[in-house]
This record gives C-alpha cells, sequence and structure tokens, in this order.
C-alpha cells in the first residue's frame, strides 16, 4: 500500500467517523459565525465614518453661511472672527479616520480598543480623551469577540486534536497494528500519510472560509495580496500542530494518554505560555498612567508665557522660519495678538516630546512582547494576523501618527496666514478644508 | 464512603504521574499568586506615585481664577485592588486615568491593552485563569481515570460484590478528586490571605470565602459530569472526549456568542450618536424646546429678583459664577438621564448573560469570580460614578468661590489664593461594600446550586443501572 493510497483510504475512515463530521461541521459554523462578526465590525464602522463626514458637512455648511453673509460671527458669539486664520481654523471641523481594512473580517485584532474617529483642532493630540474605544461593554470586551482568527488559533488545533487522537492507537488497541505494518511496509509513512490527509482536509475547509469571508466584505477589490498572505499564515500554523500532534502520535501508547498531552500542549501554548508573557510585560513595564503628557498638557502654556516675549518669539521663528519676516514681526502692538494666537504651536511641541516618550515606552513592552514570539507562536500568529488585517497596534499607532501630522499641519498654516494678516474669506476657507481633510 | 476517599487519595499520593501533574499544577497556582500579588502592588506603588503628583501640583497653586482652575482641572486614576490579583477581571481593558474638569464629563482612557499589542486572549497569568480554565481540566481527568481504571481493572465489580453501593461508590470518587479541588483552591486563598494578612477585613474575607463557595460548586459539577459520562457510556474514549467537548463549549464558544448576542439584544449608541443627543440636550434643553440662551435670561431675572437689584452690576456677588454652577448642574441632569439610560442598557446585558448560567454554570462562576474580586463592570461603572460625584463637589466648590469669593461679575482677573487650592478636597476612591453589590450575584449563586442538585441527581439516581464491567 503507497502513501498515495492511505491518504486516500483515510477518507473512508473519515466518513464512518460521525464525531469527526459533527466537529468539522461544528468548525465550520463557528468560523462562519466569526467572519459574520468580523463583517458587522466592518460594516458598523463604514457605516459610522459615513454619518460622521455627513455631519462635518453640515457643520462647514453653517460656517460657510457666515462668510455668504458677509458675518464676521455667530451673534451669540461676538468674540469670535472668522475673517482671522485664528478663529476661521478653530472653527473648521475636521475628522481623521481609521477606515477599516476589508481584512478585518479574518480578525478584528485591536480594533474595539480604540476610536476610529478623531476630531482634529489645533488643541488636539493623539492621546486626547475622544481616542477612547467606541461604547461598549468592557466585559464583552475581556471575553473577546467570536472572530475568524480566534476559530483559526484556539478551534483549529483542538479540531486537529479531535480528527487525530485515535490514529495508530486506536488500531493498536484493536490489536491489528502489526496486520497495518506488514501491508504498509514503512510505520512513520502510514502515520504520516494519514496525519497528512487531516492536514489538507483541514487546510480546505479554512480556505473556503477564507474564500467565503472575501465575498462578505469584497477582500479581492483591495485586499487581494492579504487574502493570500493570510491563507500562508494559517498554513503555516496548521503545520506547527500537526508537527506537534505527529510528534506525540508517534510516540503514543494509549488514547487516553494521547488525549492528555495534546490537551496538555494546547493548554501551554494557548494559555499558560501567552499569560505568562502578558503578566512578565506588565511587572517589567506597568501600565503608564500618563502622568508626564498630563504634566505638559495643563503647564505648558504656563511654562512658555513665563518666558520673555523675545524668546517666545524666537523660538516661533526658529519652529517655523517663514514668519520671521512676516509684516507681523515688524509691528510691536498686532504682534501681540499674533503671537497669542500662535502659543499652541509651542506648546503642540512639548506635547510631542512628552508622546515621543510614551511611544518609546510602549515601544519597549512591544519589543518585550516581540521577544517571547520563539517560544509564544500562539501570540505570534494572532500578531500577524492583527497586522493583515491592519488591527494591529501598530496600525494604531500609525493612525495616531497620522492624527498629529494633521494637526501640525494644521498649526503652521494658521501661525504662517496669522503673521502673514490673512484675511479668510470663503475660497480661503474652503482651501483650509480641502489641505486639512489630507 | 469515607473509606473509599481515603482509598483514593491513598491511591492518587502512589500514582507518580499524578502526584507530578498534581506538583506541577500547586506551583504554576503558587507563581501566578505571587506574581499577580507582585504586580498589584507595582501597579499600586505607580498609581500612588500619579495621585501624589497631581495632588501636589494642584496644592502647589499659588493663585488663579477658581474657573481657570476648573479648566485646569484634576485627574481622577483608577486603583488596582488587591482583591484584583486573584482575577483581573475588566480592568485591563478599561482606561486608568479620566479627567475631572468644568463644563465636560470626560471618558476614561489609556487602559492597558491599548498600550501594546495582543498578547493573552485570556488575560495575564492570574489565579482566577489557572482556577478557571486549567484546574477543571486536571479534575476532568481525575475523575475521569478514578472510574475508567475502575472498570478496566475490574476493582469495581469486586466492591459492588462486597456490599459497597454502586450509587455510594460514585458519589464517593466525585467527592474524593472535588476535596482535591477544594485543596488546590484553600491552598490559593490561604496563601492570598498570608500575603495579604494586613489588609484583610470583613469585606476582604467575605468577598474570598463566597469566591471559594462558587469555586468550589463548579468544580462539583465538572468533577460530577465526568464521572457521569464516565459511567454512563460503555466506551471510556467517548465519555472523556464528550466532557472535553463539553468544556470546550462552556469555556470557549458560549461566553463569547452569547455576551456578542446580548449586546446585540440590547444595543448601545454608538459615540457619536450618545455624545450628539448629550450636546443637543445641553443645548436645546432636555424637553428639546428650552434653549440655553433662553434658560441663562429666566435664570438672571431670578436672580435679579431674588437679590432685588435692577441689573447684573448692581449684583453684590459674581454673577458669571452662579451662571456656571447652572450650566453645570443643568449638564448633570443631561448626564445623569444618558448616563442612567447606558447604565440601564449595560444591566439588561448583564442580566441576559447571567441568565446564560442555565445553560452553562461556567458564565456563572466567571460572573461571581470577577464580581467578588470587585473587578467587574458593576465595580467598573461605581468607580466612574464616584470620580462623577467628587467631579460635581469640585466644580461646585471653584464655582461658589468665583461667585460668593468677592469678585464681580465679569472680573475674570480675580485670583483666589493658595489657601483655597489646599482646602479642596482630593479624590478618595471608596472601595465598593459587598452587601451593596451581592445582590447582582444572587442569580449566579443560585444557578450554581441549581447545577450542582442536577448534577448530584444525575450522580444518584442516573448511576444505579450502569453497568459495573
Amino acid at each position: 500500500m503507497n502513501s498515495i493510497s492511505i491518504f486516500l483510504y483515510e477518507w473512508k475512515h473519515f466518513i464512518r467517523s460521525p464525531f469527526k463530521i459533527l466537529a468539522i461541521l461544528f468548525f465550520v459554523l463557528a468560523g462562519i459565525y466569526g467572519l459574520h462578526n468580523g463583517a458587522n465590525l466592518y460594516q458598523k464602522q463604514k457605516t459610522e465614518i459615513t454619518k460622521i463626514k455627513q455631519k462635518v458637512i453640515e457643520q462647514q455648511e453653517k460656517i460657510l453661511a457666515y462668510y455668504n453673509k458677509g458675518e464676521k460671527s455667530p451673534k451669540d458669539r461676538p468674540w469670535i472672527d472668522l475673517t482671522n486664520p485664528f478663529w476661521a481654523i478653530w472653527s473648521l471641523t475636521t475628522y481623521h479616520f481609521k477606515t477599516p481594512s476589508p481584512a478585518i473580517v479574518y480578525s478584528m485584532g485591536q480594533a474595539e480598543q480604540y476610536g476610529f474617529y478623531k476630531s482634529i483642532s489645533i488643541n488636539s493630540s493623539p492621546y486626547d480623551a475622544d481616542m477612547a474605544e467606541e461604547i461598549s461593554n468592557p466585559e464583552r470586551l475581556q471575553t473577546g469577540t467570536l472572530d475568524f482568527s480566534f476559530v483559526v488559533i484556539f478551534l483549529l488545533p483542538l479540531l486537529l486534536l479531535i480528527l487525530l487522537y485515535n490514529i495508530k492507537v486506536g488500531e493498536a488497541e484493536k490489536g491489528f497494528l502489526p496486520l497495518i505494518y506488514v501491508q504498509t511496509g514503512e510505520k512513520n509513512k502510514w502515520l504520516l500519510a494519514r496525519v497528512a490527509f487531516y492536514g489538507v482536509l483541514l487546510f480546505m475547509i479554512s480556505f473556503a472560509l477564507l474564500l467565503y469571508g472575501a465575498m462578505l466584505t469584497r477582500v479581492f477589490e483591495s485586499q487581494s495580496k492579504t487574502f493570500f498572505q493570510i491563507g500562508f499564515w494559517i498554513l503555516l500554523y496548521l503545520l506547527f500542530w500537526i508537527l506537534i500532534n505527529y510528534l506525540i502520535l508517534l510516540k503514543s501508547k494509549t488514547i487516553v494518554a494521547n488525549i492528555l498531552q495534546m490537551v496538555g500542549v494546547w493548554l501551554i501554548f494557548a494559555f499558560i505560555i501567552p499569560a505568562s508573557v502578558h503578566q512578565w510585560v506588565s511587572i517589567e513595564k506597568p501600565t503608564n498612567l500618563m502622568i508626564d503628557m498630563i504634566d505638559v498638557w495643563r503647564n505648558s502654556q504656563e511654562k512658555i508665557l513665563s518666558q520673555p516675549d523675545s524668546v517666545i518669539d524666537q523660538q516661533l521663528y526658529a519652529l517655523i522660519p517663514e514668519i520671521q519676516h512676516a509684516e507681523i514681526s515688524k509691528d510691536t502692538t498686532r504682534k501681540v495678538m499674533a503671537r497669542m494666537y500662535s502659543m499652541n504651536a509651542l506648546a503642540q511641541e512639548l506635547l510631542k516630546a512628552s508622546i515621543t516618550a510614551i511611544t518609546k515606552e510602549n515601544q519597549a513592552k512591544n519589543d518585550l512582547i516581540g521577544s517571547s514570539f520563539w517560544f509564544n507562536p500562539v501570540s505570534f500568529f494572532q500578531n500577524k494576523f492583527n497586522t493583515l488585517s491592519q488591527t494591529h497596534y501598530q496600525d494604531y499607532e500609525n493612525y495616531r501618527q497620522g492624527i498629529q501630522t494633521l494637526i501640525d499641519k494644521r498649526i503652521k498654516i494658521m501661525v504662517v496666514d496669522v503673521w502673514k494678516d490673512t484675511k479668510v474669506d470663503k475660497n480661503r476657507y474652503l482651501e483650509y478644508n480641502q489641505i486639512f481633510k489630507k | 464512603m469515607w473509606q473509599i476517599i481515603k482509598n483514593e487519595w491513598r491511591f492518587l499520593s502512589r500514582t507518580k504521574l499524578l502526584l507530578a501533574i498534581s506538583l506541577s499544577f500547586v506551583f504554576v497556582l503558587m507563581i501566578s499568586l505571587f506574581l499577580g500579588d507582585y504586580q498589584s502592588k507595582k501597579q499600586t506603588e505607580t498609581y500612588n506615585v500619579a495621585k501624589n503628583d497631581l495632588r501636589q501640583q494642584w496644592e502647589a497653586i499659588k493663585e488663579m481664577n477658581p474657573h481657570g482652575a476648573a479648566h485646569y482641572g484634576t485627574y481622577a486614576f483608577k486603583p488596582t485592588t488587591l482583591l484584583s490579583s486573584l482575577d483581573e477581571g475588566v480592568n485591563r481593558i478599561t482606561g486608568n486615568v479620566l479627567r475631572v474638569e468644568g463644563h465636560v464629563q470626560n471618558e476614561i482612557v489609556y487602559s492597558e491593552a491599548s498600550q501594546m499589542q495582543a498578547v493573552s486572549k485570556f488575560g495575564k497569568l492570574r489565579s482566577s485563569l489557572l482556577l478557571q480554565y486549567i484546574v477543571p481540566i486536571l479534575l476532568i481527568f481525575l475523575a475521569f481515570s478514578a472510574i475508567s481504571s475502575e472498570k478496566q481493572s475490574g476493582r469495581l465489580k469486586l466492591l459492588v460484590l462486597q456490599g459497597a453501593k454502586p450509587s455510594q461508590l460514585i458519589l464517593a470518587k466525585t467527592l474524593s478528586v472535588w476535596l482535591f479541588g477544594v485543596g488546590l483552591l484553600a491552598l490559593v486563598l490561604g496563601s492570598y490571605s498570608l500575603l495579604n494578612i494586613q489588609n484583610i477585613d470583613s469585606n476582604v474575607f467575605a468577598r474570598a470565602f463566597l469566591f471559594f463557595l462558587s469555586y468550589s460548586l463548579y468544580y462539583f459539577i465538572i468533577i460530577g459530569l465526568t464521572v457521569f459520562f464516565s459511567t454512563y457510556w460503555q466506551n471510556t474514549t467517548v465519555a472523556l472526549t464528550s466532557i472535553l467537548g463539553l468544556w470546550i463549549l462552556w469555556t470557549l464558544f458560549l461566553p463569547n456568542i452569547l455576551m456578542s448576542s446580548v449586546e446585540k439584544w440590547h444595543p448601545l449608541p454608538s459615540r457619536n450618536e450618545f455624545n450628539t443627543a448629550m450636546k443637543e440636550d445641553r443645548s436645546e434643553g432636555l424637553d428639546g424646546h428650552n434653549p440655553s440662551d433662553k434658560r441663562k435670561k429666566e435664570f438672571q431675572k431670578e436672580v435679579l429678583k431674588k437679590y432685588e437689584v435692577d441689573s447684573i452690576s448692581q449684583l453684590p456677588i459674581n454673577f458669571d459664577g452662579l451662571v456656571m454652577q447652572a450650566d453645570e448642574e443643568y449638564g448633570n441632569k443631561v448626564w445623569d438621564k444618558h448616563f442612567g439610560n447606558l447604565r440601564q442598557v449595560l444591566a439588561q446585558q448583564k442580566q441576559s448573560f447571567q441568565l446564560g448560567g442555565i445553560l452553562n454554570p461556567f458564565i456563572s462562576l466567571q460572573n461571581t469570580s470577577m464580581g467578588l474580586m470587585a473587578s467587574d463592570n458593576l465595580h467598573h461603572q461605581e468607580f466612574l460614578l464616584q470620580v462623577e460625584n467628587y467631579r460635581r463637589v469640585f466644580i461646585k466648590t471653584l464655582n461658589d468661590k468665583q461667585t460668593f469669593g468677592g469678585s464681580k461679575t465679569g472680573d475674570w482677573e480675580w485670583k483666589a489664593d493658595n489657601d483655597f487650592f489646599k482646602s479642596v478636597p482630593d479624590f478618595d476612591y471608596k472601595p465598593t461594600s459587598l452587601t451593596s453589590v451581592l445582590p447582582n450575584y444572587l442569580l449566579d449563586f443560585f444557578l450554581l446550586f441549581f447545577w450542582t442538585t442536577v448534577v448530584g441527581i444525575c450522580l444518584i439516581f442516573g448511576t444505579k443501572k450502569m453497568q459495573i464491567i
């Protein structure tokens, strides 16, 4: 009996085991459920983004109405002057979005731990309170949502266990293992061919589920490469578990011992190692309560204002050289207001310095976690799936950097226009809108 | 029966593999306990440093306009309790820092989970992780081998022939494994008490006792079912895979699926919808027909009448302070309405989830475990409420100073002195007493008792006709 015959013969074994078929059906159902959860999140975030974009248009139309009527400010806020760049930009609402990737259908990752829309103003920061996650039940977040990556990472090894636990020892307990060895020749090859059958079967099922998921969020329209990458990592993950279980089967003596060892290894990789790493990281790097940033937030204005005006001016010129020779810089009276409006630029620089420290600290935590991946494969694969579905910590860090870039751009344009004494009209306001959207 | 239990224990202690596995479990449990305790204490140190730093900054204000101080604000940090070293609950998911300031109720931010990439889906290596997920697996294998080995060796038949009743045998075997589980629990809680002996009061003691009770009941359920399956099914493999399948269903599938479902049955608003509604109510009035400018005019009339003057400038107090406080109070009503609704939805979700305990006692165990260790959503909401109550006192103190401290309306340059700022109370978190939250967990306890009874009945009556060969 050659390997191909053994491989094909295993199909007969499989279809005569209702328990195994039931387990596979259960896995498929869980996979479909997980994919729908991912697709729902994708749809929910897209809908929310559309609603916010609509709200922004309505708010901007209100401001445009003032320009159309030639009014400088709303009646109840006479101190506002919409022809002044500071107030024009202050009143211009724009948002930065973390648009969900269609591949979120495969892994919701850390998407529910962060906000995905952020209003940008000259006072904003990527760590504002409105960066909080969507309103949700913390107990649900703690339990986690059953998504496709959960099904692959935690249930696929269990399904493999159910499919493989009685291979070889089942025959041994019935007493016809020697007969099989006589028929097949090499015993390891026989075992490998049988295990390979289930490996191929599970990969085909996972691939079919991947395709189903792709249809839910139209993954192929923009993320076809990601689709195949996820398929590749699932294959690697499956091979990892096949290898472990194959080694257990090779040395197996009884069915119960098999189950005990397989469950034991699964518990160690899925629970004990990731939990131990998590505990270790929390001890090494406790949760940051952001004290340094809070200090800067509250005291930066006072700190800047405590300096002589000439020092503030020099700091502003160094930060934005374009204003040094602007018309207002020669006019001491008008310069006072321009300096006041520009204070946010200097405050933002102090804030950025404190944010850099936070980013470094978080990076150190991530490096610590990353250094565990060689013995912590479950976390490695989880983060791999999160990266591919753009729901990894780093994707949200990039989103934060995008927010910071927009804040910087907004402040710079505001300061330059203030110092150049630009009068904002409807056209300039619309220009601002276009610039800040990018 | 006691003799059978003693024999079982003797057998367990003589089986080297079981002894080695058991000792490994004890070792890992102790490690998790020490690490959990150490981490909680370290986080508490960070909390104290942050809290003291912020307070020192506040007390260092030499002079400032009270309304300026309301914008300067302060921060409340979520404390780590020693109980959470046993079960961390939702603490790694929820934020830790809440800004307290005038005009606005902020959201709690900077959760631990948001500061790093994903590590463990089931949380840190805390005692609860081992006691909820891993120890039951050990107990399943012990209980399974207790019956199957007797069946396979033919000793069961011998014992029955000697006069032992099958149901008595089954019950004794169940109890012997259960006592092992209870022993592990006692070891964890005993060591926890020794580590924190100075902080144990009646509240902590009562919580720990109920924690012990809920786990003991769950262990009886899981062991009883394993024994029942082992005796009921002739095929030992089917028996073992059935109970493992049930474990997977109970611990991995159902909590996940049910929690996602209850959020669909009782939906929460999106943050954008929620904030828009709050903003609208604040500017247009709770009834939608009482805009803020109209409210302000009416309020002005009332104040002028009360002080018997014709204009604001004649008032002996600072009208701005009064307006701000009135606006705060209106904002508080809006907050109470919207957050009240939110809490109601969360309570409905919790209740529906708790009812899941009818199908799955693991849900009841999880609820009681994190509830009793003061780390569930209920305790988190309680913390938020305490901060909001503090915010109201904090802002009112500042607004009153602005109003009655000696300044005149429109005088934004007026400043309060350092003594005043030192006199403003700091936020002091009061741990929630068990008696105030216990009614929320009665359903979980009831369901655990219900399951225990059902399993007990199955063991007594369902194994009467078992085949002893």
